[in-house]
């Protein structure tokens, strides 16, 4: 039982630490958002910069790692004029100083996660700069409906933004999407759990004026991108394959293979009743040739399309 | 429907009027008092040259199973090894560049080199290989040589795997006002897919691949205070080296995936007037595909015309009525338009030419989508959302040429309480559309009491519930529950019904500077059931599918060692597929095992040899089985020629030695 009482004492000063450590709240803390908006508002209006730029800033704020690590990025870049360091430095996003500075009173703009000013303000000081074609459609996206802010993904304060790295963003994604990150497990799935894959590479996340925020026009062009091979057009057309992909298959995961959302033949009886084999029963798997090896796919292998003159049965 | 929409377009932009949102753009700042002259940073880190890490690994692979490549990297039984490393480049001018690589030397690779100057220009070289692994040692006696495939008695082993290889280049320039950028691609894809050809009965074989897809995109976009438009071009060139397939007894039983290309120019802009803001987009595009045919008896055509001509158009305007409400709405429009030719071509019945024609049906559809939202703030920290979405389908050559889909949905959202946050959603949805018939091209031959799934009248019920609870300053807890009910109510024979519910939990802790815990745990069941008709006239057959998946996992990290120099880590993940399939025809029958399992585990410990220098040592196990009642001996069932047992039961290994070397 020692490790019992040592555990439960660890447990219990980390629980005193944590509180201790909560209570440094900000001294604007106890305002209401309504108010802290309105004060930032008023503030940014009054437009009183400090003098001196980063150096009256990190007069205070040179300890801490995190606001130092913004010089490792493009963001602490000052030989870039793009960048905010090039410019109004650290007020640039965080707005003028003000007289924060006279005793550490006066609110900020600020980006935590703890911060009480709405998000939609929040995200306003990237897309003063971040205003381009990719971000065209953030306004109606489900990302900004969902009140999603820039630094919930991204990270400024840092030389890497997770977001722009291909080994991290599927983390970074699934953070909130917890079921498409089950769904990557299943017995089949696009290489999305090696990062091979991205989500990225089929979803913008700041919206496109697509379904499902897909970078294509449409589902299956998206499809298309990497799958060019079932692009066709075919000589003789599978309807609901030249409809939509998702009709049979889920591009996220599935316990069947090949992303089917159910097996053959039970997946094909579900649209074919023809007066013939389609209606039989296939009361067992490995029975016989229609429950067994590729089942329908057997001899409609080309259920994606053919290009046989003789092959409107999809078979050749 | 474009006159409502212009009404409410009208609307909002009366209504939004002053109400302005907070706006704190650099661009809108009152710089009137800024002396930018007296700023400086005495005190700025300028991390000006190169800063990264590069990497060189060598181990040791123990694999027998091919299929372990796909989480291991590399299907490579024996010793491996590989370079990886994140450079980063910046100076004092503003250029800056960055190389990535990612395990290069194993089968599942990336680098990537970027260089340019910050907000100028930037130009890119990307590399990328994707291998996946479906079975290794496949047996065949079909032999493939220049579209023969020969039969032999000698047994042709391959792997049934896909290695795609792709190398891009991209540039992009900007100024103040516009923007343009270039991308190429090109990649070849190679290996082996499963197929199946008949002969006339069924022989599954393997497919060979070699192909290249070719890519183009360009855009050019210009922008102002309040507006922003982007014209762009995509046009990709696929390119098949295998052609048509042929026994020695019987040509071109086989027809390869044809040769084609698809164009698309798309315009996009977006319009902001106070707190509205419009957008649109107008995109065409072609898909052509004019391969020769087969000639054969009975084909009148030397190489047929195949053209698709899309359409595609959007409009999206949202409002921010006030600080409370915010208004939406968008129109979507889809045009696919088949040009293609149409002729009458001989078909084939089980045993050779019957002499019967059919002529080819490229299928037009049109898709009109119409969507309202709303979202309203009820109080500080609790937001509700409502809308409407409907979306019409209208496609020829088809047993229902139109379908219509509603859609309800509200949400709501809490984030008041604290250290809880709440999101509950919840939708009904209907389809419905023209009256169902089998077409005319297939009237006779289906059942006139079939409903196919995706045009049938469907009703769909779904909610979910999603927690965050962040108790303590160093724990976490997410948990969400989902359920959805699909009811075909007026299908007597397909799919019926469906159902797809589960749960997922997620916890972090992160017990001071170095110790940090997760777990997660899912479960999701998809039930469905469906109905058949052996006799031809009412249903008395029918199947139950009961598909479950289970994913558990959990790590910790702990970096305290050794004066923090050392850190050990462990991750585990865990995941099981399942899918039970009942018929009940005279009797109840389970259909046969349809699992598949996993265990994988990452040990590893990190050991800094210095401020510049680190060893890691890592072991990865993974323990696969997967089981299919469906796969059988290559002759096991008469008429029937299989690929044999492709089904996995194996345990792989790997050890890594990596030696990192910082920059900086």
């Amino acid at each position: 039982m020692k490790w019992y009482r040592n555990y439960t004492r660890f447990i219990c000063a980390t629980f005193v630490l944590s509180a201790a450590l909560s209570v440094q709240a900000a001294p604007w803390h106890s305002m209401s958002a309504e108010e802290l908006e309105t004060k930032l508002v008023d503030k940014f209006s009054a437009g009183k910069y400090s003098q001196k730029g980063a150096d009256s800033c990190l007069m205070c704020h040179k300890k801490n790692a995190k606001v130092m690590a913004i010089f490792d990025g493009v963001h602490g870049q000052v030989s870039s004029q793009e960048s905010p360091m090039a410019g109004l430095q650290c007020e640039a996003c965080h707005g003028p100083q003000g007289k924060h500075n006279k005793g550490g009173k006066e609110p900020m703009i600020s980006f935590n996660a703890d911060s009480k000013l709405s998000v939609t303000a929040q995200n306003t000081v990237c897309q003063g700069c971040h205003n381009d074609a990719q971000q065209m459609a953030w306004h109606n996206s489900t990302h900004n409906l969902e009140e999603i802010a820039c630094t919930d993904c991204h990270v400024v304060h840092s030389a890497e933004d997770p977001t722009l790295d291909q080994l991290t963003v599927n983390n970074t994604c699934t953070n909130c999407h917890a079921k498409e990150k089950a769904d990557m497990s299943k017995r089949s799935a696009h290489p999305l759990k090696w990062d091979q894959m991205t989500c990225i590479d089929c979803h913008n996340p700041h919206g496109s004026m697509s379904e499902s925020a897909l970078i294509n026009p449409s589902i299956n062009g998206t499809c298309y991108s990497c799958h060019a091979e079932k692009r066709g057009p075919f000589l003789w057309e599978h309807a609901p394959v030249t409809e939509n992909c998702i009709t049979c298959h889920n591009p996220h995961g599935s316990v069947n293979d090949n992303l089917l959302n159910s097996r053959a033949p039970q997946l094909c009886q579900q649209c074919h009743a023809n007066d013939g084999h389609a209606s039989k029963v296939v009361p067992e798997a490995g029975m016989n040739a229609f429950g067994a090896g590729a089942s329908c796919l057997n001899c409609h292998s080309q259920i994606h399309g053919s290009n046989h003159p003789a092959g409107s049965l999809l078979q050749r | 429907m474009s006159f409502k929409l212009n009404m409410i377009t009208l609307s909002l932009l009366a209504l939004s009027g002053n109400l302005m949102a907070a706006d704190f753009s650099v661009h809108k700042a009152n710089t009137s008092s800024v002396n930018a002259e007296k700023f400086s940073c005495k005190q700025c880190a300028y991390n000006n040259g190169y800063s990264g890490k590069m990497s060189a690994s060598a181990g040791y692979n123990d694999v027998d199973d091919i299929h372990a490549g796909n989480a291991l990297g590399t299907a490579e039984d024996g010793a491996i090894a590989s370079v990886s490393g994140d450079v980063r480049y910046q100076s004092d001018l503003g250029y800056q560049a960055r190389f990535q690589a990612h395990q290069l030397g194993m089968d599942n690779s990336f680098a990537t080199l970027k260089a340019g100057k910050s907000g100028h220009y930037s130009m890119a070289l990307d590399y990328n290989s994707i291998k996946t692994y479906q079975a290794g040692d496949v047996e065949s006696q079909l032999w493939h040589h220049n579209g023969l495939l020969t039969p032999s008695t000698s047994v042709n082993r391959f792997d049934l795997a896909l290695e795609r290889e792709k190398f891009a280049f991209a540039a992009d320039y900007q100024r103040d006002f516009y923007q343009g950028a270039i991308r190429y691609s090109q990649e070849a894809k190679t290996g082996h897919q499963a197929a199946s050809l008949v002969t006339p009965s069924p022989v599954n074989f393997g497919l060979p691949v070699d192909s290249t897809t070719k890519q183009w995109d360009a855009n050019i976009g210009l922008n102002g205070d309040n507006w922003l438009t982007d014209l762009s071009y995509s046009g990709s060139f696929y390119s098949n080296d295998i052609g048509n397939l042929s026994l020695p007894y019987l040509y071109d039983v086989y027809a390869a995936a044809p040769d084609n290309q698809a164009h698309q120019i798309t315009l996009s802009g977006q319009y902001l007037v106070k707190s509205t803001v419009m957008s649109g987009r107008l995109s065409t595009g072609r898909m052509i595909q004019d391969e020769d045919l087969i000639q054969m008896a009975g084909n009148p055509l030397q190489n047929w015309d195949g053209q698709i001509d899309t359409l595609d158009g959007r409009f999206t305007v949202s409002s921010m009525l006030s600080s409370r409400l915010r208004l939406g709405g968008t129109i979507d429009y889809s045009d696919r338009d088949n040009k293609s030719t149409t002729a009458e071509f001989m078909q084939y019945e089980f045993n050779g030419l019957t002499g019967a024609f059919k002529q080819n049906t490229p299928q037009d559809i049109t898709r009109s989508t119409y969507k309202v939202n709303a979202s309203y703030r009820i109080a500080s920290g609790y937001r509700a959302q409502a809308g409407y979405d409907r979306k019409e389908v209208e496609r020829t050559y088809s047993e229902r040429e139109q379908t219509n889909d509603d859609r309800f949905w509200i949400k709501l959202n809490v984030r008041a309480l604290e250290n809880f946050n709440i999101d509950l959603n919840a939708e009904h949805a209907n389809r419905g559309g023209s009256k169902y018939e089998a077409d005319k091209l297939t009237s006779s031959e289906q059942n006139a009491l079939m409903r196919k799934y995706y045009l049938a009248d469907r009703t769909r019920n779904a909610a979910e519930l999603k927690l965050t609870h962040t108790p303590l300053d160093w724990m976490s807890i997410d948990v969400a529950t989902r359920y959805a009910k699909d009811d075909y109510d007026e299908t007597q024979i397909g799919l019926t019904e469906s159902e797809d519910f589960g749960y997922d939990i997620n916890l972090n802790l992160h017990f001071g500077e170095h110790i940090t815990v997760y777990g997660f745990a899912a479960q999701q069941w998809i039930n469905s059931e469906q109905v058949g008709s052996q006799s031809f006239v009412s249903p008395d057959w029918s199947s139950e599918i009961n598909d479950e998946f289970i994913n558990l996992g959990a790590g910790v990290a702990y970096g305290g060692l050794m004066e923090n120099k050392l850190t050990l880590g462990l991750d585990y993940l865990f995941s099981n597929s399942i899918s039970d399939t009942d018929v009940s025809a005279d009797l109840t029958t389970p259909y046969g095992d349809y699992y598949s399992y996993s265990h994988s585990a990452n040990l590893y410990a990190d050991y800094e040899l210095s401020a510049l220098m680190a060893l890691k040592l890592s072991y990865r196990y993974e323990r696969y089985y997967d089981t299919d009642a469906a796969v059988v001996g290559i002759d096991s069932v008469p008429g029937l020629v299989t690929l044999g047992d492709i089904n996995h039961d194996y345990n792989a290994h790997q050890v890594m030695l990596s030696f990192t070397y910082k920059l900086r």
